[in-house]
């Protein structure tokens, strides 16, 4: 269904009433535009408009008008809607001019696969988003209790949550996603689904409507799913492992190579060359929030150091066993807090730029990096990831191959609002402060 | 009369209040009070009795033990009563009559959408709640077994349908009778293992 004919033809006999047109800001939050079904031509012309200028890091006042350009191929309905029936279509957002908007993550991310494709690769992505489910109180507000105590892929029976998983990659498969796994995670109230690699921009576009689905089967289910990194002291963290390929355009994968002793292609080390190089840059993307860094501290099967290894669990990158078509890196510090476009765009870009300047990667690992002294680490030159926000953000601005990887309206526009987060943080009087000096001083 | 049928009156009215019995209600009230009021009367009956004081927690009750009616506070805390009250009816969870203070437009118009058109009003009267969860509970069980049985239905005359169309293309093609395309569409069907109407989908899907 490539057409707009078709797709209006589809609309019409899905019985489709509402169309939410939606679109993802600058710190990955969806929002969207509703509009009725008669109003969807206009849309698929490209005429829908909206005021800019109250999206968090868009635009300023006096250039608030921008149109939505609905990618067709995203037309999805909304499952858990009947009577009326909704559906989305995914949007790009372009200046009245008719180019595209600087401050849009998703065109962000479409530039730095333009440039992949340049160079004659694509990049396929299979994404492991984690979540919590949790209760909420007598008031109905969430709270951090959680309806099981279970662990790894443990059966939990008659499990609230478990029910709603099942609902979730029920709704997910309705809404043509191919469910790979799904299971429960390491902390009680932690749950995975997987589901299919793609390109990168559909994953980023699936990340997204995954995050949806999850929060309102949730919602139907009486529990509240976050996709917060660390929501509890003590327990595993939620991550968004990313498994990362390079295919050729002729679909072949370019990380494979048959007569390497680790069996990976050049193109694969100088890939990983470069995602290493810059991890330090790109942290304040794929880890967003002051909470981020809080899940990156050892001993949660987070990612504390910056160094590969091709069994061990415990550094940034992990290089699976598979090989042949299936060979990929896996890249375990991003968090779902993550604007997925923009995440995607920044590791991509490190790829990118260790592929041009044939950057060598450091040898690998193979003890875990945990156990890790501070004279093995120099000695072995592995240095860790930022240790907050605002560490990162200023790697962020030293980055200049990040920067230009979000491009110059987003990388400011991103600087200040995570700057902005880090000074409220900091201002903020924590409990831990409270249960720690009141009495003492 | 003879003794005979009245006995067996009394038999039915014991064994109409032993089933009542085993009904289950969830009470779904963010207020202490009227939520425990409401449970006492109910309690007294002999009813299950479970309770919710949100939204989101009505609905989890509702999922993990199908009560037969959910009696619901329209001024509930978190997720909207109306909004929770649909997710639970629209997933088949339950039957839910409101419990409210203030008939407005908006309330009238939510109730429309609503398995059953009644509520209770505040301050609850003992003799209506019962009469209403009693009304309630039997017409929302007649209501499922018609839904059941319009499902059934329509799926047969659905499949009815497709057999027939299935069976005018293979009497086309093949240039055979009506019994004998019939007799191929049943033999195909049990040597895949398919239900008819499957079987015929796939012929329509195929040749049609």
């Amino acid at each position: 269904m490539n057409n707009k004919e078709a797709l209006l033809d589809k609309a019409r006999e899905l019985e489709v009433e509402f169309i939410h047109l939606q679109f993802t800001d600058i710190l990955g939050v969806m929002k969207n535009v509703s509009i009725t079904i008669e109003q969807l031509e206009k849309a698929l012309d490209n005429e829908i408009m909206f005021d800019g200028s109250s999206i968090d890091g868009f635009v300023r006042i006096e250039e608030s008008d921008m149109y939505l350009r609905p990618e067709i191929s995203t037309f999805a309905v909304l499952p858990w809607t009947s009577n009326p029936k909704e559906a989305r279509l995914i949007c790009d957002i372009y200046k009245p001019d008719g180019t595209p908007f600087d401050g849009c993550p998703r065109n962000a991310l479409k530039k730095v696969l333009k440039e992949a494709e340049e160079l004659g690769y694509i990049l396929n992505v299979g994404p492991e988003c984690e979540f919590f489910l949790f209760h909420t109180n007598e008031r109905g507000e969430p709270c951090l209790e959680t309806h099981d105590n279970a662990g790894y892929f443990d059966l939990a029976p008659v499990d609230l949550g478990g029910n709603a998983r099942k609902d979730m990659t029920i709704v997910l498969k309705q809404m043509g996603f191919e469910i790979e796994a799904s299971h429960h995670e390491v902390a009680p109230g932690q749950h995975e689904i997987d589901f299919k690699y793609a390109d990168a921009l559909t994953t980023a576009d699936n990340i997204m409507t995954f995050k949806m689905v999850v929060r309102i089967i949730a919602q139907r289910h009486g529990l509240h799913a976050t996709f917060m990194p660390k929501p509890k002291f003590g327990i595993n963290g939620s991550g968004m492992h990313t498994n990362m390929s390079l295919a050729t355009l002729g679909g072949e994968n370019a990380f494979y190579d048959e007569n390497d002793s680790m069996k990976l292609s050049e193109a694969a080390y100088h890939f990983l060359g470069g995602v290493i190089k810059h991890a330090k840059g790109f942290a304040a993307v794929t880890n967003p929030t002051v909470n981020s860094y809080k899940r990156l501290v050892p001993g949660y099967e987070a990612p504390v150091l910056i160094a590969w290894s091709a069994s061990n669990r415990s550094p940034l990158i992990r290089i699976p066993a598979k090989r042949g078509n299936s060979t990929r890196i896996e890249l375990r510090n991003p968090d779902p807090s993550a604007n997925p476009y923009l995440a995607l765009a920044a590791v991509l870009k490190a790829g990118l730029d260790g592929m041009k300047n044939k950057i060598a990667p450091p040898k690998p690992v193979t003890s875990n990096v945990y156990h890790m002294d501070q004279l093995e680490m120099t000695e072995k030159g592995i240095e860790g990831l930022p240790a907050n926000l605002y560490e990162a953000v200023q790697e962020l601005t030293k980055d200049e191959v990040m920067k230009e990887a979000l491009g110059k309206h987003i990388s400011e526009k991103f600087v200040d609002a995570a700057l902005y987060e880090w000074n409220e943080y900091s201002k903020y009087i924590s409990q831990w402060e409270l249960d720690r000096y009141l009495r003492k001083f | 009369m003879g003794i005979g049928s009245i006995f067996k009156e009394i038999l039915d009215a014991f064994h109409w209040s032993d089933i009542m019995n085993n009904f289950s209600i969830l009470v779904a009230d963010s207020g202490e009070t009227s939520r425990k009021k409401l449970c006492d009367l109910l309690g007294k009956k002999g009813y299950k009795i479970f309770q919710a004081t949100d939204g989101a927690g009505a609905i989890r009750v509702s999922r993990s033990i199908f009560p037969d009616l959910v009696i619901m506070d329209s001024n509930l805390w978190g997720i909207h009563a109306h909004e929770a009250a649909r997710i639970i009816e629209e997933d088949r969870l339950s039957t839910v009559i409101f419990v409210t203070n203030n008939l407005n437009k908006a309330f009238f118009e939510n109730l429309k959408n609503m398995k059953i058109f009644a509520y209770i009003m505040k301050p609850v009267q003992p003799e209506q709640l019962y009469q209403m969860v009693e009304f309630s509970i039997i017409n929302s069980s007649k209501i499922n077994s018609l839904t059941q049985k319009v499902n059934k239905l329509e799926h047969s005359l659905e499949s009815r349908k497709k057999i027939d169309k299935a069976k005018g293309i293979l009497m086309e093609k093949l240039e055979i009778s009506e019994n004998e395309a019939y007799g191929i569409l049943r033999k195909r069907s049990m040597d895949e293992c398919l239900p008819m109407d499957k079987m015929a989908e796939k012929i329509i899907c195929n040749y049609g």
